[in-house]
């Protein structure tokens, strides 16, 4: 059987076009759905692109025309004056490295540990699966409480290291059951052909298993470097030096230190903070973009059909 | 990989589900022993020893903190309580009255978040899957996406600036007639304002995992229905939803399991004394009553409270997906 | 095989649990509390009012950082050099982030992890850690602090002291003190509307209502009145005001559930007092005739900013930093011609009152500290920086010569290449970010005079007025046991939901006010009369023990 779809494999990347034989026009009402599915896409993305392109603009804009309300689309009073002050801030530039270094480590190892876990699971024939898997469930509702968890990262040495941000939260077990329902779609008489030909449990999943997958493994990583990216309650846990919080500590802050404050009334006269509306937005800015820079690279494993071919090629 | 490939017949056909799917050929017919098991598939166990480890020493073990449920808990004290007191702490909410007014609200707006938050990123994945102008496709998938990333302070405030008296909305509603409507003092409107924003947040963000999923339908089996003569629609219904349909399952039973985890943070933000009727939920009720910095035996109560409901929807939810289409989580 | 090693697993764990948490027991035998003998090592033997505190050996103390996003730690400020210089001290900081230290702290002292020094510390915020005895009582150890013990005396605070004794008698906070109350909030209205107007600055709630209904006769399409601070708190700022001014404890952000009623001696509820309801007809009247905006009491402070600044309304609760920082900035971009100042606190039908404690935050010492040997060297330490008139000085100021300079008067004023809270704007040097001084962890409260150190001369003009009233009168104690308060914090969160539920419904007009009866009588139903009980038990039994 020859693949009829030959132009969206040739070209390798990005989503999968949908298959239609050349040559026959498309009936009418699919043209007319075409287009409603172009203006509802539209629709989509005005919605979700405005507030960016607002913070934006903001970061970018004078502070007295965002105070009068009148920062839209395009930056007013345009100037960098806010990035270099925030570019400026040594300490910024040492909690982004934490950031950086923190969500790499971090994604690492639970991507290891997801993925052996859920390639464990996803074999249906294993003595003990069920127990395996309700193991895992069990702890999606079942989890300690905020001080028992404190004291064991504590007791274990992990506080002030990237152990205590990366370790404990190894496992997202909804990560874990997505990767297992992954792998059990995926054919099982590749597997049998690699264990026929002497390959072990482990070079079948490294040399089968994995090259098949590298949609969800790339999707994991999304999932894990962005939770990581954006997390900072462990970092505000089991950091004691403002040195080694993530940038996410210090936006935090920056933002909920002017807003979350309970008793307002009664805070000392030192301690009001005022961040201006600019700052808030540069921040954002500089803390979002590397994150939304992983995607376009995700979205390149997103071929379909490429698991017969990578391994018959 | 080429595009002359030549390709197996599919396996599995990805419209069998998962679980029905015949046996493998090595898959035992009666039950092994353990020794049998161990002696066959070490290689496997073992890669499940850290990931084990894992879940015993940063999951399991500070559970044992959670009999402070039973227990008098003084901050500063020990952190496994002072002294027992049965189950006072679970009499404690289930006498008070607040507490199931805020635990119906948490179902309803769970519901309503499943309801809407879990079909739509489907809808938008086939969607998106029909573009055919790859780079208009890109772009949008990377756009919708972007709401994920926008921290809860800043969706909140938008919120609050769309739905004010002279916000967008009330313009539009103005525009048609209509009179302004403080919609964040109406209780009557919190639902709505919620929902749609978790809508906003959350379907791009939605379709990464099922634009993977997408990936592993077989183009053959589109091949195999155009012969037929099925029509894009047709092929979307018998090729593309069956063939995503583990995803979809796996993700509803979370879903299902999850839905009392409704956002914490937003509700916080968005809600106010006249909203409370419908916009208090378990989470908001607890921070007010300061538990955070004393009770840590009641929110613990409340905790395995809602463990347990939690643990049951999902059970119920796997069996009955079983059951009827039998794909489950195990 | 797998059940039994992770039953070994736990049991090793739970071991290791205990011993890692196990606090020693706090005696409670007042000769043990009093034994110092071996707690003396680098303590001064004749430290007393006036003495500049030295340790006599290099000590070093943990002490809990409130990390302020303005001004973040840095190892190299001048206040960590002269502490080392001036006191032999080094204190080793746990950083934590401003937004979340409540949680923090509370985190810290449940694991037993907490540093020795614990600062900002609200009253009744130590309340939840007394009972496990993980906090040290302070005023058994009063002797070693002379200069605290002065300072309560001579600013005639024992009341505000005895307000924070415990139901053993005993307090646990070392509170920030004020020899003058202070308040700061108040509302602020656009001056040169006022004069457009011919008005004068309304002196009471009554003459601010006929300003409003003026300002809305010449300018019928704004709402005049449009708040801020509502968030967490409804009108946060406001409610408390007006509960003030009409001689109640407290209402909004600062919500207080009892109030004192010194005819009858008793506590009678916050909520249900006529004057609060009297007080919601004041709200109301503003709110129907257009003259508050009803978004006040929901929206952020960024939209009632941009109101003011776009000539949507006039009037806006204010403090002294609001209107430098946000307002007179705000306008000057949007209408350079308007002009807005604070005006004192309104009077209510209580009369003049300054309603602001003379209580600031303080600080709270972890029980470890008593088995310290360095335990006396850090009272005194404490005592030195804290509270006397010098550690204050230097916390606030800095060094004379280098921050700082004396007029001939010998008062301080800031040097001229240092800046602070906008004083000398052009300068290079910012006392707070480059010298770690006039840092809200280590300096507040005192006399007027440091107080008020760096005001404007409009911000002391507002605090002559307001000092020339007198303080408002301190509830007695009542403290709760450790049974009674776990019962109040369940019946507390219902009843202010409901109080503030109904003072918004009531406020806005969505339920009339005669319907006041049905609304107390849902107080009722929530254990409104229950917790009044437990309350006046509470104040007569503090009465009985050690009134």
């Amino acid at each position: 059987m020859v693949t009829v779809d030959a132009t969206d494999t040739a070209t390798g990347s990005g989503l999968p076009t949908p298959a239609r034989p050349r040559g026959i026009r498309p009936s009418r009402g699919y043209r007319v759905f075409q287009a409603c599915n172009a203006i509802v896409l539209t629709i989509v993305v005005v919605v979700t692109l405005y507030p960016f392109v607002n913070v934006v603009a903001r970061s970018l804009s004078d502070e007295q025309y965002i105070i009068g309300g009148k920062v839209n689309l395009v930056p007013l009073g345009f100037n960098l004056d806010t990035y270099r002050l925030v570019l400026n801030d040594s300490l910024f530039w040492t909690n982004y490295r934490n950031t950086l270094f923190y969500t790499v480590v971090a994604t690492a190892i639970s991507i290891v540990l997801t993925t052996c876990y859920a390639y464990v699971l996803s074999k249906k024939h294993l003595r003990g699966r069920t127990a395996l898997i309700g193991i895992a469930v069990f702890t999606m509702f079942f989890t300690g409480g905020l001080i028992p968890n404190y004291v064991l990262v504590t007791s274990l040495g992990m506080k002030n290291t990237v152990w205590a941000i990366a370790v404990p939260n190894a496992i997202n077990v909804f990560n874990l059951l997505v990767m297992k329902a992954f792998f059990e779609s995926l054919p099982t008489d590749l597997e049998e052909a690699a264990a026929v030909d002497g390959l072990n449990t482990y070079g079948i999943l490294l040399r089968i298993v994995l090259p098949l997958s590298k949609a969800i493994v790339a999707t994991m990583v999304l999932f894990y470097a962005v939770a990581f990216w954006n997390s900072w309650f462990a970092a505000f846990l089991y950091m004691d030096q403002q040195e080694l919080w993530p940038v996410t500590v210090y936006l935090r802050n920056l933002i909920a230190g002017a807003t979350g404050a309970e008793n307002v009334g009664v805070i000392a006269e030192a301690d009001e903070v005022q961040a201006d509306a600019t700052i808030k937005a540069v921040t954002i800015v500089l803390t979002t973009l590397p994150i939304l820079a992983v995607y376009p690279f995700v979205q390149r494993y997103f071929v379909r059909g490429v698991m017969l071919g990578a391994v018959k090629g | 990989m080429t595009s002359e490939t030549l390709r197996p017949p599919p396996p599995a056909p990805p419209g069998v589900p998962a679980e029905a799917t015949v046996p493998a050929p090595r898959a035992p017919r009666r039950r092994r022993t353990w020794r049998q098991a161990l002696r066959r598939d070490w290689q496997l166990y073992s890669l499940a020893v850290l990931p084990l480890l894992f879940f015993l020493v940063f999951r399991y073990l500070p559970m044992i903190g959670n009999v402070i449920a039973f227990r008098r808990f003084k901050p500063g004290g020990s952190i496994f309580g002072e002294y027992w007191v049965g189950l006072r702490y679970f009499r404690m909410f289930l006498t008070d009255p607040t507490f199931w007014d805020v635990f119906t609200n948490t179902l309803v707006l769970g519901t309503l978040t499943l309801l809407f938050c879990f079909p739509l990123p489907i809808v938008l994945a086939l969607l998106l899957n029909e573009v055919r102008a790859r780079r208009l496709r890109r772009f949008v998938q990377s756009v919708s996406y972007l709401p994920h990333f926008l921290s809860i302070v800043i969706v909140a405030a938008m919120v609050m600036q769309l739905t004010s008296v002279d916000g967008t909305v009330n313009q539009i509603v103005q525009a048609t007639g209509g009179d302004a409507v403080p919609f964040l003092q109406r209780a009557e409107w919190f639902r709505t304002i919620y929902v749609s924003s978790e809508v906003w947040q959350t379907v791009g963000w939605g379709t990464i995992l099922y634009l993977a999923a997408l990936t592993t339908v077989d183009d053959d089996l589109y091949e195999a229905a155009r012969i037929d003569g099925a029509n894009r629609w047709r092929q979307t219904w018998h090729v593309t939803l069956p063939g995503i349909r583990p995803t979809m399952v796996t993700l509803l039973i979370l879903n299902i399991g999850n839905f009392m985890a409704v956002g914490f943070e937003k509700i916080l933000l968005l809600y106010n004394p006249l909203t409370y009727p419908t916009a208090d939920v378990l989470s908001t009720y607890l921070f007010r009553m300061g538990f955070g910095s004393s009770n840590f035996s009641y929110a613990a109560a409340i905790g395995l409270f809602e463990a347990v409901i939690g643990l049951t929807l999902v059970l119920t939810a796997n069996l009955i997906a079983r059951r009827t289409v039998g794909t489950s989580l195990w | 095989m797998l059940h039994r090693s992770w039953r070994r697993a736990a049991t090793a764990a739970v071991a290791a649990l205990l011993a890692a948490t196990s606090i020693a027991a706090c005696s409670d035998d007042p000769s043990d509390a009093k034994d110092l003998s071996e707690n003396r090592a680098g303590a001064m033997a004749d430290y007393g009012i006036g003495k500049q505190f030295k340790a006599s050996e290099p000590v070093s103390f943990s002490i809990l950082y409130n990390n302020h996003p303005n001004y973040p730690l840095r190892d190299d400020w001048l206040f960590w050099k002269e502490l080392k210089s001036r006191a032999n001290v080094t204190l080793t900081p746990v950083a934590v982030p401003l937004s979340d230290y409540e949680q923090k702290r509370s985190l810290l002292i449940g694991a037993g992890d907490a540093p020795l020094i614990i600062p900002k510390t609200y009253p009744a915020q130590e309340d939840a850690y007394v009972s496990s005895g993980a906090i040290l009582p302070v005023s058994d150890y009063l002797d070693l602090m002379p200069n605290l013990q002065d300072k309560i005396s001579k600013w005639n605070l024992k009341p505000e002291i005895d307000g924070r004794r415990q139901e053993d008698g005993k307090f646990y906070l070392l509170p920030g003190l004020h020899e003058k109350p202070w308040q700061d909030y108040s509302v602020a209205i656009r001056t040169d509307i006022l004069d457009e107007l011919n008005l004068t600055v309304p002196k009471t709630w009554d003459e601010l209502y006929t300003v409003l209904k003026a300002m809305k006769a010449k300018y019928p399409d704004v709402y005049p009145f449009s708040d801020r601070w509502s968030k967490p708190n409804p009108a946060g700022n406001l409610l408390n005001l007006l509960a003030v001014s009409y001689g109640l404890q407290g209402a909004g952000w600062n919500f207080q559930h009892t109030s004192w009623d010194a005819n009858a001696k008793k506590f009678v509820y916050t909520g249900a007092t006529e004057q609060y309801k009297q007080m919601l007809q004041y709200l109301n009247k503003l709110v129907s005739e257009k003259l508050l905006d009803p978004e006040s009491f929901t929206q952020t402070d960024d939209q009632a900013r941009q109101k003011l600044a776009n000539g949507k309304s006039f009037v806006i609760s204010a403090n002294a930093q609001a209107v430098v920082n946000d307002y007179r900035p705000d306008l000057a971009k949007t209408n350079p011609k308007a002009t807005i100042s604070k005006i004192p606190l309104p009077i209510g039908p209580a009369g003049e009152v300054n309603p602001a404690s003379r209580l600031e935050n303080g600080v709270m010492i972890s029980s470890k500290a008593r088995e310290s040997k360095n335990f006396v060297a850090m009272m005194q330490f404490i005592d030195w920086l804290w509270y006397s008139d010098a550690g204050q000085e230097f916390a606030k100021w800095g060094v004379e010569g280098t921050t700082f300079v004396r007029d001939a008067a010998g008062k301080p004023k800031l040097a001229p290449d240092v800046n602070v809270i906008g004083l000398n704007p052009k300068a290079p040097k910012h006392l707070q970010k480059d010298f770690g001084f006039y840092n809200g962890v280590f300096a507040y409260g005192g006399k007027p005079e440091l107080v008020q150190g760096f005001f404007a001369p409009e911000e002391q003009e507002f605090q002559k007025v307001l000092n020339a009233r007198p303080p408002v009168a301190v509830p007695p104690p009542h403290p709760l046991n450790d049974e009674e308060r776990e019962q109040a914090s369940l019946w507390e969160t219902p009843l202010k939901d409901a109080v503030y539920q109904a003072t918004l419904q009531f406020a806005l007009g969505q339920r009339n006010l005669s319907e006041w009866d049905a609304y107390v009588a849902e107080l009722k139903g929530k254990n409104m009369d229950a917790y009044l009980t437990m309350v006046n038990k509470a104040y007569d039994r503090y009465q009985k023990d050690h009134g």
